[in-house]
């Protein structure tokens, strides 16, 4: 019970970190940014340029509960590219709109299922399987789209980006809510103290009855089906199905992941570090692009992050021990 | 039990360094305000597709130039340095938030730019392109490096130089990339009308499509060269078939019989051209480009311009400066300057 706590206790520190981090970055852009035309700190600015992170914040979601059972998805960018091209392609084959929507979803699924499979059955650890998917999804993908984007699809389903509460498109108000389902899944069901069981030591898991192929199995699905969510909600965003959609988009859901604190070793992570994580990540890379206009520098200051994200674990993780 | 005051300071010691982080660009700011006076200084960002790649460097190169000319304008020289289409769609949105009065963009990825570029323009900021066009409704001006009849005339006219002979006589042919590329088919075209009404010696005899793949591009040249033994020229007409052609030329007992010749960069062409070994023959004479500085000088006068409302739809010619008068074919700016690289010039060129 006393690691329980204490782990709860380190995780509750590094997400005051973040949260301080994240009022130190507002607070200041606030106070130093009041001169200008335009505030970064104003809900107009924020509500629109948040448009910018909800398809990656919504691939933290199941990556999130991956990384917890020790797994990861490094295809979620490559899903996105083949459920784009799959939506534009049947789109300019004539299909409906909301029909290709539906295609680009069973991709999707399909690509995750197909992971899932993979790892359950091949028991080589998913770092590998997901980093093949990844090239040959996106390699399908170019192959099929070729160099001519598609483009100009209807006003109705571009709606999909219009905002919808308070000036937010409905990408986040998805984002909330599959947030809260992920929350509640891990905090407060034997579901989530199967994956926490998964991630910290799979073989145990496997003996006190866990079953643990399916679960691994309805992760990846699940990983894929939301990449294919991303990918229609950008398509209606940028108005382009072409093979570069969510191009580094994996990197980045895994990077704010991590930021979140949760162990890319498995076992530990929670669903608001996540969120804290995707924040911060955004923030970060809005600011700098706002005000500094270097992107070069964003990179700098991701690594840093990063670094300074897992200093902290290490640096509470010795003391206690 | 757990040391929480440090972990405490650790977080005020980076609010601190993130809060100071913030401090010196505000003295700038007041600092350009004192500075500008009562002019009204313009908010020109200048867009790239690739930042840090050394054709949009030399770019921006000519971007600063004009601005510090016409020193009212505040330039932002920004883009992605992975060359991430959705990134640089990301940017416009965040400049046209801030309200700056011209967006310049060289489009990676047309159709996602140009949703972000009419959101811009709903904000009221002035969008044109440059280096490589959105579709049209998404920009008032397209400051264009030149027409395709330009660059495939020049294209033919550079190799029948470096084949010589009066007339050049041969067979000739040409490694270009996709054949869905719009630009190079258009290219393509004119460079058939320059051979048939200038140089009817030189026969085409094949083109060559292996898309953008440098491996796929030096094997097509390699077949060719065995196909076709008496074969004068090749035209690489993309940046990736060009280099790739010189290479499998110079591999091969046809180099320094066999010439090429293509659009490219200077630097990624000088091996070529001037040989580090003088005992090796240079595969390539001339390499066609257009003055990459004076682009982006033209664009950030033709930005201004426009902010200023000297530059309106319909006008016929522009007056770009250093430049001199620039001619305005419907909404293309014309740089129409075309740029060969010899031997006796590439050494000038850093970029």
């Amino acid at each position: 019970m006393s690691l329980w706590r204490r782990i709860r206790a380190m995780e509750f520190w590094h997400e005051l970190l973040l949260v301080g981090l994240l009022a130190g970055l507002l607070a200041g852009a606030w106070y130093f940014e009041q001169a200008r035309d335009a505030e970064f700190v104003s809900w107009e600015t924020q509500a629109n340029l948040s448009s910018h992170m909800w398809e990656m914040a919504l691939l933290t979601i199941p990556l999130t509960l991956i990384i917890i059972t020790g797994g990861i998805d490094l295809s979620v960018g490559a899903t996105m590219s083949l459920s784009a091209v799959t939506m534009g392609l049947a789109w300019r084959g004539g299909v409906g709109v909301w029909p290709a929507v539906g295609l680009a979803l069973a991709v999707g699924l399909a690509a995750g299922s197909l992971n899932g499979a993979m790892v359950v059955f091949f028991r080589v650890h998913p770092l590998i399987i997901t980093l093949a998917t990844m090239s040959a999804y996106r390699g399908v993908a170019e192959g099929l789209i070729g160099a001519e984007p598609v483009s100009g699809f209807p006003a109705g389903f571009e709606a999909l980006a219009e905002p919808l509460v308070a000036g937010v498109p409905p990408a986040g108000v998805l984002f909330v809510v599959l947030a809260a389902a992920a929350w509640v899944l891990l905090g407060r069901t034997a579901i989530g103290r199967e994956l926490r069981a998964i991630g910290y030591n799979e073989t145990a898991a496997r003996f006190s009855g866990v079953a643990v192929a399916r679960t691994k199995l309805l992760l990846y699905a699940t990983s894929g089906l939301v990449a294919a969510v991303a990918a229609v909600l950008f398509v209606a965003r940028r108005d382009t199905a072409k093979a570069d959609v969510g191009a580094g988009l994996e990197l980045a859901a895994i990077t704010a992941v991590v930021l979140g604190g949760a162990s890319i070793f498995g076992g530990r992570g929670r669903i608001l570090g996540t969120v804290l994580g995707v924040l911060l990540l955004h923030e970060v890379r809005s600011l700098v692009a706002w005000r500094w206009n270097r992107d070069e520098l964003t990179f700098i200051i991701v690594g840093a992050l990063l670094i300074l994200s897992v200093l902290v674990h290490s640096v509470l993780t010795r003391r206690k021990s | 039990m757990y040391r929480w005051p440090r972990v405490l300071l650790v977080t005020a010691s980076l609010v601190s360094i993130a809060l100071s982080g913030c401090e010196r660009p505000k003295d700038e700011q007041a600092q350009e305000d004192s500075d500008s006076g009562s002019a009204k200084t313009l908010r020109i960002c200048f867009l790239p597709k690739k930042k840090g790649s050394p054709y949009f460097t030399s770019c921006a190169a000519g971007a600063k130039r004009a601005a510090e000319e016409l020193g009212n304008v505040e330039l932002i020289y920004d883009g992605p340095t992975d060359g991430s289409a959705a990134k640089a769609a990301d940017m416009v949105d965040s400049w046209a938030l801030q309200k700056g009065d011209v967006i310049c963009v060289s489009a990676s990825n047309p159709t996602v730019q140009a949703r972000a570029m009419l959101k811009a323009a709903d904000k009221g900021v002035r969008v044109i392109t440059w280096d490589a066009d959105t579709p049209a409704e998404a920009r008032d001006f397209f400051v264009n490096q030149a027409t395709e009849q330009e660059i495939g005339y020049a294209l033919v006219d550079a190799l029948a130089r470096d084949i010589g002979g009066q007339p050049p006589v041969g067979e000739v042919a040409i490694v270009a990339a996709d054949p869905s590329a719009a630009n190079q088919n258009a290219w393509m075209k004119h460079m058939k009308v320059r051979l048939a009404e200038k140089y009817p010696r030189l026969n085409l005899v094949v083109v060559k499509f292996p898309g953008e793949d440098q491996k796929k591009a030096q094997q097509q040249t390699r077949d060719l060269l065995a196909a076709y033994p008496n074969l004068k020229g090749i035209w690489g007409i993309s940046s990736v078939s060009f280099p790739a052609a010189a290479e499998a030329v110079l591999q091969s007992p046809w180099a320094g019989k066999v010439y090429v010749t293509g659009l490219s960069t200077p630097n990624v062409m000088k091996k070529y051209v001037v040989p580090a070994d003088s005992s090796q023959p240079a595969v390539v004479k001339s390499v066609v480009l257009w003055s990459t500085e004076d682009l982006g000088y033209l664009t950030i006068r033709a930005a201004a311009a426009l902010a200023q409302g000297t530059l309106k739809k319909g006008d016929k010619t522009f007056d770009a400066g250093r430049l001199g008068t620039k001619q305005i074919v419907g909404d293309n700016i014309l740089l129409g300057k075309i740029l060969v690289f010899t031997k006796d010039n590439i050494e000038d060129f850093d970029f």
